[in-house]
C-alpha cells in the first residue's frame, strides 16, 4: 500500500464519496416506494403509414411496462394519473404522454430520421449524439449484416469516414488492416478494439451477427479517456442483448455462398513461352532448346492459375434468442461459420463456432448485475500467403506454362525450365498440412450500484483468455520422374518428415470501477462526471516442439512421439511474457442551455511496457461544441439542426513491445580456450538499453460540424483535423564509438493532416423508402522526423530486384516507392552511346533510364519517389431502396490516388513465366518504346526497381449488391411470424481498377514501411450468397 | 467499495509495473556471480575474432598489403576493390574496411568497459574479479592500442557512453596513450603470469601479454629506456622462450607455442564464423590466403618480390624464407604442388605460408571457408626481442642490441649451417640490421607498415606506391562517423 497516496490517490477519494453516499442514498430510495392506485391503460402503436409497430416499447416510469403486440396493441398498469408513458420503437422519435384521465391511449410514432438522438458509446459511458462534442463514428447493426461477413473490420469497410479498412488476403480468417485517420507510426498503427468493455486483440473471435453497433472514437478528445492506448483511434463495439419488457424473439439467419476468383492474371500460354525462350537463346548466342523447335505444337499448355484456383463455399447459421422481463434481459445466440479459400480448397480454410451469452438482471432496485460472454471456437488451415518464395499465387504465375500438372503415369510433374524455386504449386499445396485451433473466451461480470438518482458505481471484472495450438506436418513426397537420380530439385522432394506442434495461451484479466455522476442543474446546465480505475495484466505463453523421420506419411498420425528416432531428433522451447496497466481516469461533459457543449478528460496510465524513467503518461484532452440551430437568431427551416464543435487532444500508443526498455544480455558471444579450443561462453548486451522509453505520443486537433437539413432527411457530418505523433520509436543509427546496436528510441515523429465527411439522406414517398449515403476520407501523410541526423529507413525488399521498394525520409509519405525512373527503351547503340553510362553490356532493346543529376552516369544517385501507396483518399457509397416488403442494397468502396508496386513477376529468375504484355517487347528499333528486348541476363538491370512496376492502384469496387423479399405482415400474422426475408447477394461483383495484378485492395504484410508492395497476395473472392432471416 | 478498495491494495502493489523478461537474462538481472562475470569477459574477447564483419579489417590487410611485403591479390582488381585503395594509397573515407576496424575496435572497448563497469559490484573471488577485470583492461588498451595507431587520437570512450555522450569528439593522441598505459600497467599489477594460468584457461591474457603491448606501446611513442626496462622484464620472466624450430611456430602443433605472448584464438569445429555476434570460432584468413584453383582459396596478401629479396640480403637464403612464402614448386601441404595451373592461372609467383593450413586441418562441420583454425600469432618473443633491441640501441646500450638480436637469429638458424651469423655491427647499421631482422622474422604477420610508419621509413620506402607522409600515416576517420556525430569527430588531414 505504500505507493497508495501517489499512484491512485485520486481513486481513494472516489472510494470515499462511494461510501458516504451509498447509505444516504440508500435510504433515500427505500423512503421512495410508496404505493398509488392502479390504472389500466391499453391503445395501440402506428408508424405515420398506419401500419401496427410489432415490439414497440412502453415503458413505466416506476411500474411494468409492455410490449405491443401483433397488431400494436399493449396494455399495462400505470401507478398513478402522473404516470409518464414512454413509447420507443428503433428508429422512430420517441414520444412522452402523461396518463391523465385517460383509459386508452394509441399513439402514432414518427420516423426519427436524424438519429440525433440516438445513444452513442463513448467509452465508459454514453451520450447523446446531439450532445458529443468530439468525433465518433457510429455503424448498426443493420449495416452489418447488410453484407454477410466473416470478420467484423470488413463490416466497417467503406462504412464510414475516417475509418480505412483494407483487405491483407482473401485467404479465409485472415486479419485486415485498419487505419483511424491514417498511419499514425511507422510501428503497430492498429486501433485498440474493446468489445462489451474488454479490450481484445484481433477480431476473428468475434460473430458480427452478434454486434449492435461498432463506434469508432476519431479523434484524440474522444480517444484520450484510453489514454495510452487511444493514438490509432479506439473501435468499441457492443453486442446485442435483449431490451426490458420485451417478449422473447427467435431468430434463425442463415446463408449459403459459393466463392470464385474474381480475375485472373493474364500469363502466357506455353506456345508463346516457348517463342519467347527461343528467342531469348538466340539473343545471347546459344541454341535454342530442342523441344521448343516447334512452339505451335506445344499449344496453350499447363494454365497454373487455373489449377490452384477453384470454387468455394461458405456457410453460415446462427440462432439466436433474445428477450427481456421487467427485471431482466437476455440474449442467447449460436453461429456456424465455414468458409473454403478459392485458393487450395480445403488446404484454406476457416470455421467458426461461436456462442454469446448476454443478461442483465435486477437484483435490487440499486444493484443490476449482468454479463456478456463469448466463446469462440476457430479453426484454420493456412496456405503460405504474401511472400514472393512459397505462396501457391507466386509460383503459379510463374511456373512455366509447359509443364504439365501431372505426368502420363499421374504423378505430379516438375519444371524443368522455371527455376528451382519455382515448384508444382498444386503439389506444393498438396503437402501444406497447417493447422490453428483455438479456444477462446471473452467474458465479464459486471454490477450497477444506483448510488442515488443520476450516480451510478460499476465495477467490472472481464477475462480474455485464448488456448491455441498450431499444428504443422511436412511429409515426405518426391517428384522426381527417375527415383533412382532423384533428378526433381530440393523444394520438388523431402525424404525426411516432420512435424511440429506449438501451444500457444495468451490471458488477459481486467478490472475497471468507474463512477458515474448524471445531474441536471435546473433548466440549464446539465453535468456529467464520470471517475474510474483499470487494473489490466497479459500473459502469452508458448511452448512448441517438433520431431523428424516419422514411420507414417499419414498427417493424422503426426505426433511428435511417432518417430523412429524419437530421442535425437526431438527439439522443444517455450516462454512467456507479460503485461500490465494500471489506470486512473476521469471525465466531465457540461451542456449549458442545451446548446453549450464542453468536455474535457484526463487518464494517467502506469504501464510495465515503460520504461523505469517514464512509468507513468498522463494524456488529456478537452473539446467544445456549439449547438447554433438552438440559438433564438436561428430561424432555418432547411438546416434545421447545426452544431459545430472543436477538440484537441493527447493520446499515446503503447503497443512497443513489451520489454523494449531493457537490453537483453545475449549469450553466444563466444571464445575458445584452452589446448583443445573448448568453446566457452561469452555474454554481454548487443543493444543499448533505453530506460526512458515511453509510449508515442499522438497530438490531435478537430474542427467539425454535424448538420441535419430538411426535415431530418439530409444529414452531414465533416471534420478537418491535424494528426502529430511524436516520439516515434525508431531505432537511429547511433555512432559505432558506443559500441552496441542503436537502442529504439522515441525520436521520429509523423503528421498526418486529414479531412473527412459523411453525408446521408433518406426519403419516404408513399410505400417507397429510399436512402443514399457516402463517405469520403482524404488524409495526407508526412514523416516529419527520425531523429538526429534523420538517416532515412529503406525497407520493402523485393526478390526481383533484390533491392529495397521503400524509403522513408523527413518530409516524404511514410513508405514511399523509390526508384529508377524509366524513359522508354534503347533503340539503337547511337542511343545507348548518347545517353549516360549504365552498364558495358546494354544494349538496344533495354530501358534508358534517367540520369536525374545529369552526371553522365546511371547510379544510385540517379534514384528518386516513384509512387506512394496511401491513397488521395478512400470512400464508400450506399444506396438502398425499399418498396412493399423489397429491398435492394448497393454498397460501392473504392480507394484513389494510391500506387502498387508489383513484385509478383520473379524477374531475377530467367525462365519464369510472365504477363502476356511480355509479347509487346522489343524485337528490333521501333518495336516497343516499354517492353525491353527478352534476354537470359539482364546486364542492364532492366528489373532494378523503378516506375516500371509501379501501378495505379485507385480502384471502385461493388462490394455488395443484395435483393430482398420480406413476407407482409398481413401474411406474417397468419403465420405466426415478426419477420421473413430471403435475400441474394454478390459481393466482388465489378472491380474498376487499371491494376493489372490479381487484386488491386492489397494491404501490408510488413507493416507501414512496405504498404502497397503486391509480392503475390491472395485475391479476394466474388462470393453469390443466398440467405434467410427468420424471427418469430 | 470492496472491489475498489481490493483494486488499491492489488494496484499499488509495487511490482505489478514492474516486469522484467521471463525468458533471457537482462542487465537487471545478470552480473550476479562468478559465472556470469566470467561470461562478460569472454563476450569481450569475441571481438578480437571480427575479422570480416561487415567487411574485412584482417590484420594483414594494414600490416602488409599497405606495405612493400605484399600486394591485395584475388581474382582481379574488382576483387574487394577498396583493398585495392588501401594498396595504392588512394583510400577514401568511406571505404568499408577501414569502418570495420573502427565499428570492431569500439565494440571490443564496450565490451571491456561493461566487464569493468559490471563485475566489479559481483560478491566473487576476489583474485579472479581482479584478474577478470585486468584481462578486459588489456582488451580494451588492445583496441584503443589498434585505433592510435591507425587514426591517431579517437574518442576516448573510457565508459559505457551513455545516449549524451554519443557525439563524443577526438581525444589527442597523448590521452589515448595515457588511457592505454594506464590500463596496461593496471593489467599487468593483477594478471597471473602465463605458468600460473590452469591449462583450461590457455590463450587469456597474462601478465606477459599486457607488459608485451605496453612495450609496443612505448616503442611507438620512442620511450626507450621504459621500452627496454620493460622489454628485460618480459624476457626475463622465465615464462617465454623461443620455439627451437621457427617452421613449427606457424603449425597447428605450434600453437600457444612457448614463445606466444599474444595469439587470438580460432578453431575449425564450430561450424563457421560469419561475422561478428556469432557463437562460432572459425577464421576466414586461411581461405583468404590460400591460392585459388585447386587450394580452394580466394588467394589474397600476395608477398612481392621486393619482399622475398629481402631474405637474400645478406648472400644466403634465410631459412625463414621457407615457412614464410610458398614459391613455384613447393608442396602446399597435403592440397597438392604449387603451379601457377593449379592456382586457376593466376600470374602470381609466391603466396603466404604462414596462414596455410592443410585440407586435412579443414572443418568437418559447416562450410570449411570461414572456418579455418589457425591461430593470429599477435606477439611472438622475437617480437619482444627485436624490440628491445631497438630500445636498447636508442638507449645506447648496443651490447644488449646485439645480445637480443642474436638470440633470434641464433634460433633461426638452427642447424642450418653457413646462414645467419652472429650481427657484430655498431652504429646505424646496427640499426639497420635490426629492421632487417623485423622484416624477416615477423615477415606477413602484420608489422611492417606499422614498423614502417613508427620508424619513419615509411616515405623512403612506400612513397613509390603512392604513399604521402602528411597523409597516410593515419587513417581516413570512417566518413559514416563524422556524419552520425555532425561533425563533432573531425576527419584527419588530407582525406
Amino acid at each position: 500500500m505504500e505507493r497508495a497516496g501517489t499512484c491512485l490517490s485520486a481513486h481513494n477519494n472516489l472510494i470515499i464519496m462511494n461510501i458516504k453516499h451509498t447509505y444516504l442514498f440508500v435510504l433515500l430510495l427505500l423512503l421512495a416506494q410508496a404505493a398509488g392506485a392502479q390504472i389500466v391503460v391499453s391503445g395501440r402503436v402506428t408508424g405515420a403509414d398506419g401500419e401496427a409497430l410489432i415490439g414497440a416499447t412502453v415503458a413505466v416510469k416506476e411500474g411494468k411496462g409492455a410490449v405491443t403486440d401483433i397488431e400494436g396493441h399493449y396494455q399495462l398498469t400505470a401507478p398513478s394519473p402522473e404516470t409518464e408513458l414512454v413509447f420507443t420503437y428503433i428508429g422512430m422519435r420517441p414520444r412522452t404522454e402523461i396518463v391523465g384521465d385517460r383509459r386508452t391511449i394509441d399513439v402514432v410514432l414518427e420516423e426519427n430520421n436524424a438519429l440525433i438522438d440516438e445513444v452513442v458509446v463513448v467509452g465508459y459511458g454514453s451520450q447523446k449524439r446531439s450532445n458529443i462534442s468530439g468525433a465518433v463514428s457510429t455503424v448498426t447493426a443493420s449495416e452489418i449484416s447488410e453484407t454477410p461477413v466473416l470478420r467484423v473490420e470488413q463490416a466497417l469497410q467503406g462504412r464510414t469516414a475516417g475509418v480505412q479498412v483494407t483487405q491483407n488476403s482473401g485467404s479465409p480468417g485472415s486479419p485486415l488492416t485498419v487505419r483511424v485517420r491514417g498511419t499514425g507510426t511507422i510501428n503497430n498503427s492498429d486501433p485498440l478494439y474493446i468489445v462489451d468493455g474488454i479490450p481484445v486483440d484481433g477480431l476473428d473471435f468475434l460473430n458480427p451477427n452478434d454486434i449492435e453497433t461498432i463506434n469508432v472514437l476519431k479523434d484524440a478528445a474522444s480517444a484520450a479517456i484510453y489514454g495510452s492506448r487511444g493514438a490509432n483511434g479506439v473501435v468499441l463495439i457492443t453486442t446485442r442483448t435483449g431490451k426490458k419488457n420485451q417478449d422473447g424473439k427467435i431468430a434463425y439467419d442463415a446463408y449459403f455462398g459459393i466463392q470464385s476468383a474474381w480475375k485472373k492474371a493474364n500469363l502466357m500460354n506455353a506456345r508463346e513461352y516457348a517463342i519467347l525462350s527461343n528467342e531469348a537463346h538466340v539473343a545471347a548466342g546459344q541454341a535454342p532448346l530442342p523441344e521448343f523447335s516447334n512452339p505451335e505444337l506445344l499449344g496453350n499448355g499447363t494454365d497454373w492459375l487455373d489449377a490452384i484456383f477453384g470454387d468455394a463455399p461458405m456457410t453460415s447459421h446462427q440462432l439466436s434468442l433474445t428477450g427481456g422481463g421487467d427485471k431482466s434481459t437476455y440474449t442467447v445466440s449460436g453461429n456456424y461459420f465455414d468458409q473454403e479459400g478459392i485458393v487450395g480448397g480445403d488446404k484454406s480454410g476457416f470455421r467458426r463456432y461461436t456462442a454469446r451469452i448476454n443478461g442483465t438482471n435486477a437484483v435490487k432496485k440499486w444493484l443490476n448485475v449482468g454479463t456478456n460472454l463469448g466463446l469462440t471456437n476457430l479453426s484454420r488451415r493456412f496456405l503460405p500467403e504474401n511472400n514472393e518464395f512459397t505462396t501457391p499465387l507466386v509460383r503459379a504465375l510463374n511456373m512455366d506454362p509447359v509443364t504439365p500438372i501431372r505426368k502420363s503415369d499421374g504423378t505430379y510433374a516438375y519444371s524443368r525450365y522455371s527455376d528451382t524455386d519455382i515448384i508444382n504449386p498444386v503439389n506444393a499445396i498438396e503437402q501444406t498440412y497447417d493447422r490453428w485451433k483455438s479456444n477462446r473466451i471473452v467474458g465479464a461480470l459486471f454490477g450497477d450500484l444506483m448510488l442515488a438518482p443520476g450516480l451510478q458505481f460499476r465495477s467490472s471484472y472481464s477475462v480474455d483468455a485464448t488456448f491455441a495450438t498450431r499444428n504443422i506436418f511436412y511429409p515426405t513426397f518426391d517428384l522426381s520422374s527417375d527415383p533412382v537420380l532423384s533428378d526433381a530439385p530440393a523444394g520438388e522432394k523431402r525424404a525426411i518428415n516432420s512435424v511440429v506442434l506449438q501451444h500457444n495461451n495468451w490471458s488477459t484479466w481486467q478490472w475497471e470501477n468507474v463512477l458515474t455522476w448524471d445531474h441536471q442543474f435546473g433548466e440549464s446546465h446539465h453535468l456529467t462526471l464520470t471517475g474510474g480505475t483499470t487494473a489490466l495484466e497479459n500473459r502469452y505463453e508458448y511452448s512448441g516442439g517438433a520431431n523428424s523421420n516419422l514411420p507414417s506419411n499419414d498427417p493424422d498420425d503426426a505426433y511428435i512421439s511417432n518417430t523412429i528416432d524419437p530421442i535425437t531428433a526431438q527439439s522443444a522451447y517455450g516462454g512467456a511474457d507479460e503485461s500490465s496497466l494500471l489506470s486512473v481516469f476521469g471525465r466531465a461533459n457540461y451542456v449549458l442551455r442545451e446548446k453549450y457543449l464542453f468536455s474535457a478528460a484526463l487518464r494517467a496510465d502506469g504501464s510495465s511496457r515503460f520504461g523505469p524513467n517514464n512509468r507513468y503518461g498522463y494524456f488529456p484532452s478537452v473539446s467544445a461544441g456549439w449547438i447554433l440551430s438552438e440559438e433564438d437568431f436561428w430561424h432555418s427551416k432547411v438546416l434545421e439542426y447545426l452544431k459545430i464543435r472543436a477538440s484537441w487532444g493527447q493520446n499515446g500508443n503503447d503497443r512497443i513491445g513489451n520489454y523494449g526498455f531493457t537490453s537483453v544480455v545475449l549469450s553466444g558471444q563466444n571464445y575458445t580456450f584452452g589446448p583443445d579450443q573448448i568453446i566457452t561462453n561469452g555474454s554481454v548486451p548487443l543493444t543499448v538499453s533505453n530506460p526512458d522509453l515511453r509510449w508515442e505520443t499522438i497530438t490531435q486537433t478537430d474542427l467539425g460540424f454535424d448538420a441535419t437539413f430538411l426535415n431530418g432527411r439530409l444529414t452531414w457530418t465533416s471534420d478537418f483535423y491535424i494528426k502529430n505523433t511524436s516520439g516515434m520509436l525508431y531505432a537511429a543509427p547511433i555512432p559505432l564509438t558506443v559500441g552496441a546496436n542503436p537502442p529504439i528510441r522515441n525520436i521520429a515523429s509523423v503528421k498526418n493532416t486529414g479531412w473527412e465527411t459523411d453525408l446521408n439522406y433518406r426519403q419516404r414517398v408513399g410505400a417507397f423508402k429510399y436512402s443514399i449515403g457516402g463517405n469520403f476520407s482524404m488524409v495526407k501523410n508526412e514523416v516529419t522526423g527520425l531523429g538526429e541526423g534523420g538517416e532515412p529507413v529503406y525497407a520493402g525488399r523485393v526478390q526481383s530486384a533484390n533491392a529495397s521498394v521503400t524509403k522513408t525520409e523527413v518530409g516524404q509519405t511514410i513508405g514511399a516507392f523509390y526508384g529508377y525512373v524509366t524513359d522508354g527503351l534503347f533503340q539503337s547503340r547511337e542511343e545507348i552511346a548518347a545517353h549516360a553510362f549504365q552498364n558495358e553490356a546494354t544494349a538496344p532493346g533495354d530501358i534508358r533510364f534517367m540520369d536525374l543529376n545529369n552526371d553522365g552516369v546511371v547510379n544510385n544517385d540517379d534514384q528518386t519517389y516513384i509512387g506512394n501507396p496511401i491513397p488521395d483518399f478512400t470512400y464508400g457509397i450506399n444506396a438502398d431502396v425499399e418498396w412493399k416488403g423489397i429491398d435492394l442494397g448497393i454498397f460501392l468502396q473504392g480507394a484513389y490516388g494510391n500506387e502498387i508496386y508489383n513484385a509478383t513477376v520473379r524477374y531475377d529468375f530467367t525462365y519464369v513465366n510472365r504477363p502476356v504484355s511480355v509479347l509487346n517487347r522489343w524485337t528490333g528499333p521501333g518495336t516497343s518504346n516499354s517492353e525491353p528486348r527478352v534476354s537470359l541476363s539482364d546486364p542492364n538491370q532492366n528489373a532494378r526497381v523503378s516506375d516500371r512496376f509501379v501501378e495505379d492502384g485507385s480502384y471502385l469496387r461493388l462490394k455488395n449488391v443484395q435483393l430482398g423479399y420480406s413476407l407482409p405482415k398481413t401474411v406474417l400474422k397468419r403465420i405466426g411470424f415478426e419477420k421473413f426475408r430471403v435475400y441474394a447477394s454478390a459481393q466482388n461483383m465489378f472491380t474498376f481498377t487499371k491494376y493489372t495484378g490479381m487484386d488491386p485492395e492489397i494491404g501490408s504484410y510488413g507493416g507501414a514501411l512496405e504498404a502497397g508492395i503486391d509480392r503475390g497476395f491472395y485475391p479476394q473472392a466474388r462470393v453469390l450468397l443466398g440467405g434467410i432471416n427468420v424471427i418469430f | 467499495m470492496v472491489a475498489g478498495i481490493l483494486l488499491t491494495s492489488v494496484a499499488c502493489n509495487k511490482d505489478f509495473l514492474d516486469r522484467k523478461p521471463l525468458v533471457g537474462a537482462t542487465e537487471e538481472n545478470f552480473y550476479r556471480n562468478e559465472a556470469d562475470a566470467i561470461a562478460a569477459v569472454n563476450a569481450a574477447y569475441a571481438p578480437l575474432q571480427f575479422e570480416i564483419s561487415p567487411a574485412g579489417h584482417f590484420r594483414w590487410i594494414w600490416g602488409d598489403i599497405m606495405s612493400d611485403d605484399a600486394i591485395k591479390g584475388g581474382s582481379g582488381d574488382n576483387d574487394a576493390a577498396e583493398l585495392l585503395q588501401l594498396e595504392t594509397f588512394k583510400v577514401q573515407a568511406n571505404n568499408e574496411n577501414v569502418e570495420s576496424e573502427w565499428s570492431a575496435d569500439y565494440e571490443g572497448i564496450y565490451r571491456a568497459n561493461v566487464v569493468l563497469e559490471k563485475v566489479p559490484p559481483i560478491v566473487m573471488d576476489e583474485q579472479v574479479k581482479a584478474r577478470l577485470l585486468g584481462e578486459a583492461r588489456f582488451i580494451r588498451a588492445w583496441f584503443f592500442y589498434n585505433l592510435v595507431t591507425m587514426y591517431g587520437g579517437v574518442p576516448l570512450a573510457d565508459h559505457v557512453l551513455a545516449p549524451s555522450e554519443y557525439n563524443l569528439p577526438r581525444a589527442s593522441e597523448a590521452e589515448v596513450w595515457t588511457l592505454i598505459e594506464a590500463d596496461l600497467r593496471e593489467a599487468a599489477n593483477v594478471l597471473p603470469l602465463r605458468s600460473e594460468y590452469p591449462t583450461a584457461d590457455l590463450g587469456r591474457i597474462t601478465k606477459g601479454t599486457a607488459q608485451s603491448l605496453l612495450v609496443k606501446s612505448l616503442v611507438w611513442q620512442k620511450r626507450w629506456s621504459e621500452a627496454q626496462a620493460l622489454a628485460e622484464e618480459v624476457i626475463n620472466s622465465n615464462q617465454y622462450q623461443l620455439e627451437p624450430n621457427y617452421a613449427k611456430i606457424f603449425t597447428l602443433e605450434g600453437e600457444n607455442g612457448p614463445e606466444s605472448i599474444f595469439e587470438i584464438q580460432y578453431m575449425n569445429r564450430s561450424g563457421g564464423n560469419w561475422g561478428k555476434n556469432n557463437a562460432n570460432e572459425g577464421s576466414f584468413t586461411n581461405v583468404f590466403q590460400r591460392p585459388r584453383g585447386q587450394f580452394e582459396g580466394y588467394g589474397f596478401n600476395i608477398p612481392t618480390a621486393d619482399f622475398v629479396q629481402e631474405f637474400f640480403k645478406e648472400g644466403f637464403e634465410d631459412p625463414r624464407l621457407k615457412s614464410t612464402v610458398f614459391r613455384v614448386g613447393d608442396a602446399m601441404g597435403d592440397r597438392g604442388i604449387f603451379t601457377k595451373e593449379a592456382t586457376g592461372g593466376f600470374p602470381y609467383d609466391y603466396y603466404p605460408k604462414k596462414y596455410f593450413s592443410n585440407k586435412s586441418e579443414d572443418a568437418t562441420l559447416g562450410d570449411p571457408n570461414p572456418n579455418g583454425g589457425t591461430n593470429d600469432r599477435v606477439i611472438r618473443l622475437s617480437d619482444v626481442l627485436l624490440l628491445h633491441a631497438e630500445a636498447a640501441f636508442h638507449n645506447n646500450n648496443e651490447d644488449a642490441a646485439r645480445q637480443s638480436i642474436n638470440r633470434v637469429r641464433a634460433r633461426a638458424r638452427g642447424t642450418v649451417q653457413n646462414v645467419l651469423p652472429d650481427v657484430t655491427a655498431t652504429g646505424s647499421a646496427l640499426l639497420e640490421a635490426i629492421y632487417h631482422e623485423r622484416r624477416v622474422e615477423l615477415g606477413l604477420e602484420g608489422h611492417r607498415f606499422f614498423d614502417l610508419v613508427r620508424t619513419g621509413r615509411a616515405t623512403q620506402v612506400l612513397s613509390p606506391l603512392g604513399f604521402n607522409e602528411g597523409v597516410h600515416k593515419l587513417f581516413p576517420i570512417p566518413l559514416s562517423q563524422i556524419q552520425a556525430t555532425n561533425g563533432a569527430i573531425q576527419q584527419n588531414p588530407g582525406y
